[in-house]
């Protein structure tokens, strides 16, 4: 039979009623909805033959008896049901076919979340929602790092609190410099590019939950913004805080705040899961509470040495040189901790290096109710001489990376 | 058959109309009911109570919509009774009083740093009541069990219990940060009140001492909370999810992975047939709700979410304007939902029938918050700025309000088809 070329372009109207052939693997690019819209039939057969994989929209729908304005019930199908991939099939139809050669090596898994996310990211950036917010590709998976999480009301007491200070100033300068993180993350994410997915898979694959940024939004002190007050002259800028401005504002002029000026870097590590940390700091660093809130998760030991920060303080600063971990897993903006009010998000890395230490030294005055000290750090006695040479040397040692935390006297 | 008292309606209100000036309930029930608080039972007719409040707004504000606006404004498109004197800053929360009060009880704290209490009467009007302060914008505030105090929760990092008899309120709760969220729990042999705060702490107070009973960690700062006994649940930045059990004394029963993409922003308990706890409804800044049953037969099919608060619908190719939820409440009879969201409107929902049963036009404020009355015949709702938009959008001279609507007709759930 001959090809149908229509086919191979991917607007072929016949479907499967074609007369000519349509190869597998030949078809793999999106087309238009043009002839989807009233052959439900032509391509009820195909599903068929797809395996039920392919669900065209229109079924989402009828299925609820809707009142049928606006806000219907979207069922089970954005998370509930596992075998419904809808979301993303409905922009390329085909990608079922060329499923025998999946782009980039990535798996139809990885590839769907990928697409998720870039789709979730252009939404986000139009919909004019809530910036400050946390974001994961899927329920369940661990929280994309580099974005973060403030509610209105937190927002708002800030400027209460400023303008109380007669210091709005302050408080617009910071917001203006969230939002540029904030879209500059999510430019990031947009587009990403082989290593910039690498890392993100990875990320999502990892352990169930990121230890959590604890950003000082300048929860404890009155003033104290958790924000380095940069030369962040941007005073044109001032109006730049509206939600649906135009996003056109380039990386590069990012640039011009101090502290970005770093995430034009991304290379340097593969992932800058935010922009402002050039450092890998990451996971351990950014908590004095949220090893107290560990307490509750997992039990104590880590999965790995790419995990690493979640089993107490000490460690951090070592697997801050081990050199299989994909980078930040979730460096955070903010090295500082509530409590530890060191200038949150520090772009210099001396100055991050500086607040790991503080991190640690401050852990004892994080300790809240309910948590005892004994926790964060083993006496000497419980560890093994292999363990304590770990400890002591200069970087681990793959495989041989300790599971418990280090005596407390071993820091520094 | 034929009491010459006049006794209260029983079934649904249909009294709650804009109030007509002439007409009064002469306020003899007759019927030995409970007594009021002091506060609360000082009788008053019509509106000559608003000066108790700081700022009064003037005589004509309970009848403005009534008697109409000259100028085309959407503060009111729904029509429904306005409270008088409401808050002169944004509203944060909203709670009716229990069914153990004669009547209906309704607080609101704001963020004026003051908490309202108004007395709504059947016949829609409002009398504002007494009202209590802060030294820092009221975020959450709930009723004790008996109706004879109010709890609530501000950003002074501070609790405050307001005994109704007295109209003195006391500090209850310390905390390293704003408290969030406030509770009060009535088990078979403690009660307390519950307090979650942004210092990641959920804690327990005894009223009656200044330490905590109890102090839970939080994997992150607490953003919502509902109580319906025996079970709390708590949502915390995030996407953190956390199911509490309170019998004998509360205790952590399970963390739960988010149905939801970011972040949480409200959450509401909902029961079973038979007036259990059996699941919740937890909304987003991304105008969608989960709906998450505890232990569900079929998780994969009972649990699900639905959007809401969009601009474009179930249209999705053309780029929505995605809304925050703000609120969302259960009908105590019914089982049928409610969310108030950024855009201005409020919905109601039929969970079970997975339909929805009204959509409301559009105010021009964002709803804020919004309850159900105890026995479902009021549904309360705010208009106020919620910061969706940062301080570029927020005007301190424009009006708050917050709105009645009789609510007995509208949440009856859909027969299931």
């Amino acid at each position: 039979m001959t090809i149908c070329q229509f086919f191979l372009q991917g607007r072929c109207r016949f479907g499967d009623r074609c007369w000519n052939e349509h190869p597998r693997g030949g078809g793999g690019r999106p087309h238009s909805a043009g002839p989807v819209r009233g052959a439900g039939g032509g391509w009820g057969a195909a599903s068929q033959r797809y395996a039920n994989v392919i669900q065209p929209p229109i079924f989402k729908h009828s299925t609820w008896g809707g009142s049928g304005d606006g806000g219907g019930f979207s069922g089970a199908s954005d998370f509930g049901s596992p075998g419904n991939k809808s979301a993303v099939f409905s922009q390329n139809r085909f990608s079922a076919l060329s499923s025998a050669h999946p782009a980039d090596g990535f798996s139809d898994e990885e590839q769907r979340l990928l697409d998720c996310v870039a789709k979730d990211m252009a939404t986000w950036e139009s919909s004019g929602q809530w910036m400050f917010s946390c974001y994961s590709p899927e329920a369940g998976k661990p929280n994309v790092s580099g974005f973060r999480e403030f509610s209105a009301e937190e927002v708002r007491l800030e400027y209460y609190n400023c303008s109380a200070n007669n210091n709005t100033e302050n408080y617009i300068n910071s917001v203006n410099q969230l939002v540029q993180e904030w879209r500059n993350r999510l430019q990031e994410l947009k587009a990403l590019n082989a290593s910039g997915k690498e890392s993100l898979l990875s990320q999502l694959k990892n352990a169930v939950t990121q230890p959590l940024p604890s950003l000082g939004f300048g929860g404890q002190q009155a003033s104290s913004f958790g924000f380095p007050s940069f030369p962040v002259s941007s005073s044109s800028s001032a109006a730049s805080f509206s939600f649906k401005a135009n996003p056109s504002v380039p990386p590069g002029n990012a640039a011009a705040v101090g502290s970005s000026a770093a995430a034009s870097n991304p290379p340097t590590f593969g992932v800058t899961s935010s922009p402002s940390v050039p450092n890998p700091v990451g996971s351990g660093n950014s908590s004095a509470p949220s090893a107290a809130s560990f307490s509750f998760k997992t039990s104590g030991t880590t999965s790995g040495c790419g995990t690493s920060g979640l089993s107490g303080f000490g460690s951090s600063a070592a697997a801050n040189s081990s050199s299989t971990a994909p980078l930040p897993v979730s460096a955070t903006p903010s090295a500082a901790t509530g409590t530890s009010q060191s200038g949150a998000s520090s772009a210099s890395a001396a100055q991050t290096a500086g607040a790991s230490g503080h991190n640690v030294t401050s852990a004892p005055s994080a300790v809240r109710d309910g948590i005892r000290p004994e926790r964060l750090y083993t006496p000497r006695s419980e560890l093994t001489a292999e363990e304590l040479r770990q400890f002591a040397a200069k970087r681990f040692t793959l495989g041989k990376i300790p599971l418990k935390p280090p005596p407390a006297d071993m820091l520094h | 058959m034929s009491s010459q008292t006049v006794a209260p309606r029983a079934g649904p209100v249909t009294g709650l109309y804009p109030a007509l000036p002439a007409e009064e309930r002469s306020g003899s029930r007759g019927m030995a009911l409970p007594r009021l608080p002091a506060v609360l039972a000082s009788s008053s007719a019509g509106p000559t109570r608003m000066s108790l409040f700081g700022s009064t707004s003037g005589f004509g504000t309970g009848g403005t919509s009534m008697f109409g606006s000259t100028t085309a404004d959407n503060h009111n498109p729904m029509k429904d009774i306005e409270v008088t004197s409401p808050p002169d800053d944004s509203i944060s929360c909203l709670a009716f009083s229990p069914p153990t009060l004669p009547g209906n009880f309704l607080i609101a704290g704001s963020w004026a740093n003051d908490v309202r209490c108004w007395e709504v009467q059947d016949n829609g009007q409002t009398i504002p009541k007494a009202q209590q302060m802060h030294t820092g914008p009221v975020l959450d505030g709930c009723w004790s069990d008996d109706g004879s105090k109010v709890f609530t929760a501000s950003c002074d990092k501070t609790a405050k219990m307001w005994d109704l008899n007295s109209n003195q309120a006391i500090q209850i709760a310390q905390h390293d940060a704003p408290v969030k969220t406030i509770h009060w729990i009535k088990a078979p042999n403690y009660s307390c009140v519950m307090t979650g705060s942004w210092d990641k702490t959920l804690k327990f107070w005894d009223t009656r001492s200044p330490t905590p009973m109890m102090t839970l960690q939080l994997p992150e700062r607490c953003y919502c909370a509902d109580v319906v006994h025996p079970m709390a649940a708590v949502a915390t930045a995030e996407r953190g999810l956390i199911v509490y059990q309170l019998e004998n004394q509360p205790s952590e029963f399970r963390r739960i992975e988010s149905p939801l993409k970011h972040q949480h922003r409200c959450v509401a308990i909902f029961k079973d047939k038979v007036n259990k706890p059996t699941g919740f409804a937890l909304g987003s800044i991304e105008g969608r709700v989960a709906i998450h049953y505890i232990n569900p037969p079929n998780p994969a099919k009972d649990n699900f979410t639905f959007k809401c608060h969009r601009s474009n619908g179930t249209n999705t190719s053309a780029p929505q304007d995605i809304y925050a939820v703000n609120g969302i409440a259960f009908h105590p009879v019914h089982g049928t939902l409610a969310t108030v969201g950024s855009d201005g409107r409020f919905s109601f929902w039929d969970k079970d029938a997975r339909t929805k049963l009204k959509t409301s036009e559009q105010l021009d404020q964002p709803i804020s918050a919004c309850c159900f009355n105890h026995n479902g015949n009021i549904f309360a709702y705010a208009s106020s700025y919620d910061w969706s938009k940062g301080h570029e959008f927020y005007n301190p001279q424009k009006k708050n309000y917050i709105f009645l609507r009789n609510a007995a007709e509208e949440l009856k759930p859909r027969n299931k088809k």
